[in-house]
């Protein structure tokens, strides 16, 4: 794995602006934790073990039945919004 | 410089569940903003998300229908983008280890058989709806309204291989699909309401190259007719800039329903732009053997399978095509009437032809209940034994629809009944003949045309109860006598 990364596009693609300071700070921290993850690929493992499938949480993802459950009411739902017209969320003008 | 272009389609199916994909708020069709949300759909901190079970059953379905191998240690990834159509900032899909993987779907073209490859099956949530105030124009909205209704409603993704040639393939494949999807139960396939929604990826190439051309993605399709032409129309652009020698960007273009044209949207994301890892909120997904043998048993007879029926009764495939494509009730009523008549070409035609169209044109969705399923094989029956004129069969047709009556009854009503007696009709012939001899001696002398014209005069007098093939052959003998 190469440890070479562009600080710029990760900045954009997480859209947040960086300094030239913090760039260079931020790259010196995602080098060392690139480094300390590379470690895994000196690990000798067998085709099965590869295959292991690693997750957070040691446990089989449960399903639920498809029936409606009640939740928030209309108002309740729509309280904690700054700003709401004709029972819609309000935002900043978005666009794709 | 000889092109071909190459298309690639993403389907997005909405599955009619009763609830939404990772939390059990109803799926509602209403335009009444935000009432059936709960924190998990509207991305509050702290709110887990819990897998639908009848989603996984729908989606596996699907896979299973059209030949997938089914993914048994699967997961759901977060797929991050800054947009607030999904409160989250994140996308609850799958990214490596999709439900299902490497599948194919026969589509029908004409009379010609074709197979789609497909590459990947999906699930992920839907997100809400956006709508822009201000001027109207989204670029100079000064605000966007939310309304999370379809927030987290479950998603299905079918992505084909670029295997796709042209745009009449395209339509075929969404009609396909559509119909599967019905015929599956798990989605209402209704387009004008967005349940399945489609992207295209066209890209076009030398003839010869093994490379493809640079893919251009195509979005705003909303009915099989704006896909035909957007896609037409792309591909006419993309020739067209290399034949000129314009370099094709990598982009996301809309199509533009009024001026029929695509134009630059944004420049395309790769998939590193969305950040895509592993929901830690969700645990690994195992399909086990049990699960997806329980889900085989729910496959219905699907399309390529009612089309091979439908054929081994004498229809050809693009009818086969048509009818398995129709709704249930027409399927139906096929099987029933050729049962009786043993006659495919006239019970397609009758139903397909006749009947739709007249319901159509009387605006009638559903048969009235005293529609019996027999009247059309009776009507058949009638007009096969010479009983009935074609048209008369058409008359009779339009008053079963609209009065609760018979075949029969409305023939004797309407004194619809043919006359097949010869002797009869050579009577009636001697009289036409003796009140037009100004006509006869037009015809001898060579105006054949107006044989027609006899015929119908006799057609007038038996008020259409003459069979009309008999009395011309009649009368042409008489004539030559």
């Amino acid at each position: 794995m190469s440890n070479e990364f562009n600080i710029k596009n990760i900045a954009k693609l997480a859209s947040i602006n960086l300094s030239e300071e913090e760039q260079d700070s931020l790259s010196n921290d995602l080098s060392i934790i690139l480094e300390h993850v590379n470690a895994l690929s000196d690990l000798k493992l067998n085709s099965q073990q590869q295959e292991i499938f690693i997750h957070p949480l040691e446990k089989e993802l449960e399903l639920q039945d498809d029936e409606v459950v009640e939740s928030l009411t209309h108002d309740e739902a729509i309280s904690n919004a700054p700003e709401s017209k004709d029972g819609k969320f309000v935002v900043p003008p978005s666009m794709e | 410089m000889s092109l071909k272009p190459t298309i690639g389609i993403e389907t997005h199916i909405e599955l009619n569940t009763n609830t939404k994909m990772f939390c059990r708020c109803a799926v509602v069709d209403t335009d009444e903003p935000n009432i059936s949300l709960c924190p998990t759909c509207i991305g509050l901190p702290g709110a887990l998300p819990v897998p639908n079970k009848k989603a996984i059953e729908f989606i596996t379905l699907l896979a299973l229908s059209t030949g997938c191998e089914i993914t048994s240690k699967g997961m759901f990834h977060r797929k991050n983008y800054f947009y607030p159509d999904l409160p989250k900032n994140y996308q609850i899909s799958q990214f490596d280890l999709p439900v299902g993987l490497n599948g194919e779907l026969e589509i029908v073209i004409d009379e010609n058989k074709d197979y789609i490859q497909i590459e990947r099956v999906h699930m992920e949530e839907d997100t809400g709806k956006s709508s822009h105030s201000g001027s109207g124009r989204i670029e100079s909205a000064t605000s966007t309204a939310l309304d999370f209704n379809r927030s987290g409603v479950p998603l299905v993704e079918i992505v084909t291989k670029p295997v796709i040639s042209s745009s009449k393939q395209a339509v075929a494949y969404i009609e396909e699909l559509r119909q599967l999807s019905i015929d599956l139960n798990i989605s209402e396939g209704r387009l004008e309401k967005g349940n399945l929604r489609f992207d295209a990826n066209i890209s076009v190439a030398l003839e010869d190259s093994n490379e493809l051309g640079t893919k251009v993605e195509i979005k705003n399709m909303n009915s099989l007719r704006s896909l035909e032409r957007a896609i037409d129309f792309e591909i006419q652009r993309q020739t067209k800039a290399l034949e000129d020698g314009v370099e094709i960007v990598q982009e996301t273009r809309h199509w533009d329903e009024n001026k029929e044209v695509t134009s630059t949207m944004r420049s395309k994301e790769g998939s590193a732009d969305y950040r895509y890892f592993s929901d830690p909120d969700l645990p690994n997904m195992f399909l086990s053997d049990e699960f997806i043998k329980e889900v085989e048993t729910l496959m219905p007879l699907l399309p390529k399978a009612q089309r091979e029926e439908l054929m081994t009764t004498g229809l050809s495939l693009s009818q086969s095509n048509i009818l398995s494509k129709s709704d249930d009730w027409i399927k139906k009523l096929y099987v029933k009437v050729f049962d009786q008549t043993k006659d495919s070409v006239a019970s397609y035609n009758w139903i397909t032809g006749e009947l739709q169209g007249q319901m159509r044109k009387a605006n009638i969705e559903v048969l009235p209940e005293w529609f019996n399923d027999d009247y059309l094989s009776e009507i058949i029956e009638l007009i096969k034994s010479n009983k009935i004129s074609f048209t008369s069969a058409k008359i009779i047709l339009t008053e079963i629809l609209t009065a609760e009556t018979t075949p029969s009854k409305v023939a004797e009503q309407k004194n619809l009944f043919q006359e097949n007696d010869s002797e009869k009709i050579s009577e009636m012939i001697n009289q036409i003949i003796k009140e037009n001899q100004d006509i006869v001696d037009r015809i001898k002398s060579g105006e054949d045309k107006l044989v027609g014209f006899l015929v119908g005069q006799l057609m007038k007098q038996s008020n259409g109860s003459v069979n009309p093939g008999m009395a011309k052959e009649l009368l042409l003998k008489e004539l030559e006598g």
